[in-house]
Order: C-alpha cells, then sequence, then structure tokens
C-alpha cells in the first residue's frame, strides 16, 4: 500500500505493483533440488544404510549365539576337550586310578585363586604327570562363597556322574565370573555342557538336583571339614590309597608343585 | 542448530562412548571382571550374545563409534549420511541387546545399558545433521584442525538457483 500526491495536490492512493514472484531459496527447498538431482535423499541413504548394518549385526549375533559359527561352546571348550582327551575319569577323580600319587584339590567354583590355579597350572599338572600315569586328581568342590558356587558345583557334579566332571571344571573356571553376579545362568551351564564331547547334555542337567549329587555335595562338605580346609584352592598330596598331606603352596604357578610332586615320585 | 554444533555434539558423544565401550573391550580381553554397581554384567558379558563369531560386541562397538567420530571431522554429505547410518544401526542394536538382557538373557549389565542409551542419543544428534542448515554460512564451515579442512561440497553450492 502507498500514496502519493496527484497533480491538483489531492492524495491519490494507489495499489503498488505486486512483487514481483521470487523463487524460494530455503534450505529445504535447496535439499530438495539436491533431491531431485541425486535421486535419493541423504536420510534415505541413511536410513538404507542404518539397515542394512543393523540387520547383518543382529543377524550375525543370532547366528553366532545359536551355533551357526562357534558351535555353541563356551571358551576354552576345544583346548580343554584337547588338554582332557584319552584321560580316564571317574566321577571326581581323573587320571590312572592306580597312579602313584593322588592330589586333592579343594575349590570354591567361584573362588579367583581357584580360577588362577586352574589357568595356570592345572594344564601342565595334567600333561606332565597326570597323562603319563604318575598322578591322578581327585576333584572336591565347596561352596563357601555363595549361591553361584553351589550352582556350579551342582553342574561339575552332574558331569562327574557321567565321569566328565573335570571337563566342567575346568570349562567354568575358565568362564568364571565376578562373585555372586549372577553368572552361573542356565544358559552357561547348559552352553558349557553342549562343550564337552560326550556328556549326555539333558541328563547332565536333570541331574544337578538328584539325589546323588546331592550326597556327593554332603560328602564333599564333610571332607573338607575332616581335612580342616578353610581356604582354596587347597591341596593334599600322598601315596594312592594312602595318607594324604596338606600341602602349604606359596604360589599357584605349577613350579612348586611339580617340585613336590617330583620329590614324591623320587623318594 | 549448525551442523557445526552437531558435529561437536557427535564428537562429544562419540568420545563418551569410546571410553565406555573401550572399558568393556578391555576388561573382556583382559579377562578382568567389570566394576558393575547393580550386579549382572558378568551375566552379561559371560552370555552367549557377549560375542558375534568370537568378535566382543564391546569391540564392534567401540569400532562403531569411532566410525561415528570420525564423520564428524567432516561436513560433506558422504560423512553426514555414513555417521546417521552407522549411529542408527547402533541405536537398532542397542534395542535388540536392551530386548536380549530383558528376556533372553534374564541380567542386566549398567555398562552396557549406559553405552545404549549414548548410542540411542548419539543416533539423533547423527540423524539432525542430515536436516539442511538454516545458516548455511556458519554451518557448513570445516572443522577447525579436522579431516574436512578442504573445502566442503556445501548444500548452499546450488543458492543460485536458475532463473
Amino acid at each position: 500500500m502507498g500514496a502519493r500526491l496527484g497533480h491538483d495536490g489531492a492524495v491519490a492512493r494507489t495499489t503498488p505493483p505486486p512483487p514481483k514472484p521470487r523463487r524460494s531459496t530455503g534450505p529445504k527447498r535447496r535439499e530438495a533440488e539436491r533431491t531431485a538431482r541425486r535421486g535419493v535423499p541423504l536420510w534415505g541413504w541413511a536410513a538404507l544404510g542404518a539397515g542394512v548394518i543393523a540387520a547383518v549385526v543382529i543377524g550375525a549375533s543370532l547366528l553366532s549365539a545359536r551355533g551357526g559359527g562357534g558351535g555353541g561352546e563356551v571358551a576354552g571348550a576345544e583346548e580343554t576337550a584337547a588338554l582332557l582327551e584319552g584321560i580316564p575319569q571317574s566321577g571326581p577323580a581323573l587320571g590312572d586310578p592306580d597312579a602313584p600319587l593322588t592330589l586333592v584339590e579343594f575349590a570354591d567354583m567361584q573362588c579367583p585363586f581357584c580360577a588362577r590355579w586352574s589357568d595356570q597350572s592345572f594344564a601342565r599338572i595334567v600333561q606332565d604327570y597326570v597323562r603319563p600315569g604318575r598322578l591322578r586328581i581327585v576333584f572336591s568342590g565347596m561352596t563357601f562363597l555363595g549361591q553361584d558356587s553351589l550352582k556350579a558345583l551342582r553342574a561339575v557334579e552332574a558331569a562327574g556322574r557321567q565321569d566328565r566332571l573335570f571337563h566342567v571344571f575346568h570349562l567354568l573356571m575358565e568362564n568364571q565370573g565376578r562373585e555372586n553376579s549372577g553368572w552361573v545362568t542356565d544358559e552357561l551351564i547348559r552352553s558349557t555342557f553342549e562343550s564337552v564331547p560326550g556328556l549326555d547334555v539333558d541328563r547332565a542337567l536333570a541331574d544337578m538336583d538328584s539325589a546323588a549329587v546331592n550326597d556327593r555335595l554332603a560328602e564333599t562338605e564333610s571332607a573338607a571339614a575332616e581335612a580342616g580346609i578353610n581356604a582354596t584352592p587347597s591341596f593334599q598330596l600322598g601315596e594312592t590309597g594312602g595318607a594324604l598331606d596338606r600341602l602349604q603352596l606359596q604360589s599357584l604357578e605349577p613350579d612348586e608343585l611339580s617340585a613336590i610332586i617330583d620329590a614324591r615320585l623320587e623318594g | 542448530v549448525t551442523d557445526r554444533r552437531l558435529r561437536v555434539a557427535v564428537a562429544a558423544i562419540s568420545s563418551l562412548g569410546i571410553a565406555v565401550a573401550g572399558y568393556l573391550t578391555y576388561v573382556r580381553f583382559a579377562g578382568s571382571a567389570v566394576v558393575c554397581p547393580t550386579g549382572g554384567c558378568a551375566t552379561v558379558q559371560n552370555s552367549e550374545y557377549a560375542d558375534v563369531f568370537g568378535i566382543p560386541v564391546a569391540l564392534l562397538g567401540l569400532g562403531a563409534y569411532l566410525a561415528v567420530l570420525a564423520t564428524a571431522l567432516s561436513g560433506s554429505d558422504a560423512a553426514r549420511a555414513l555417521g546417521a547410518a552407522v549411529a542408527g544401526a547402533g541405536a537398532a542394536i542397542a534395542i535388540y541387546l536392551v530386548y536380549l538382557q530383558a528376556a533372553v538373557i534374564g541380567a542386566f549389565c549398567t555398562w552396557c545399558l549406559a553405552n545404549d542409551a549414548i548410542v540411542v542419543v548419539l543416533a539423533v544428534a547423527a540423524a539432525l545433521r542430515l536436516r539442511p542448515s538454516p545458516h548455511p554460512d556458519r554451518g557448513d564451515a570445516p572443522m577447525a584442525g579436522g579431516a574436512g579442512s578442504e573445502r566442503m561440497p556445501a548444500w548452499n553450492d546450488s543458492s543460485s538457483p536458475p532463473a
């Protein structure tokens, strides 16, 4: 709207010319123009990429978890199977029943030092002494650390009913979680059982709460009490069938225990 | 919000994610226990979903954060789209992982939930970068010292439309 003076001095109202139509140059228009040139908007490429990446990763995760790649095995499955392959097991005992020496290990499945022993020394002791038939190891579980200890020990003893105790013992130690965090899940136990060659998984799962396993737990508890065990891992060593001596190890490295075993074998 | 500010936000959120995913990756390879205020971390970390064909999920997350951080150094279309794609995928995977914790594993890992929250926020920030900037002269300038210090193909390259 505007006003100007006419020749007669009167004010004449005029209508200004309509503004020249202008094309919008806003960001949305420019984006639309670029989109028109490219064909696919930027968000389209991003959404497509996100969808593809997510589908690949989630699909791989499901396949991996269901055994598409790892066979449903827990960590250390192959190493444990190789370590124990061909070595006789009978209930809680590993090795030749006629081996000259017997080593009893008292362990809580949640004890971090027991896991360290299992990781650092167990394999070497097995290779150097158990496999050649010079030593047998007997496992005696304890459950003083809490509920996860009990659940894990039930799994270990259930495997012992099928003479696979040391497989499950070693695998659970290998996959040990934080104390009483609930790390001994049904899923972990099943995966562990599935990682043991020749183990009847369903039978082992059923045996975990069996009367036989309950009896074993009572037996190991009284064995620890009789031996005066108040820390884990603790060890007893002696001639097979004879009296056992409590070992006072200063280190969880295999050297000290190896030296003691060597001395007993030579003596 | 200018693209420059969004790039700073994406870089900051990515860095936070790198710290969390880096910690989870470290404890995974070190074999040490996760400091877990609420419990459940070991359960989740030991579950069969913690790895994808032997690669720890935490390591995948770390790689994704690094990738998104790299895209924050550039204002190019490719960087914006790639950053949003990776962060968007991360958010979708985070939702999947939260579902696994709640419905399958039956335990929650505090660190994982924190990581999931970070990646969702990161996805929002990265998605906002896909919008046309209202301040092209301020928003598309390269970050100082960044990989995009050369002139970038800003959206206002086409600011002189044909008459």
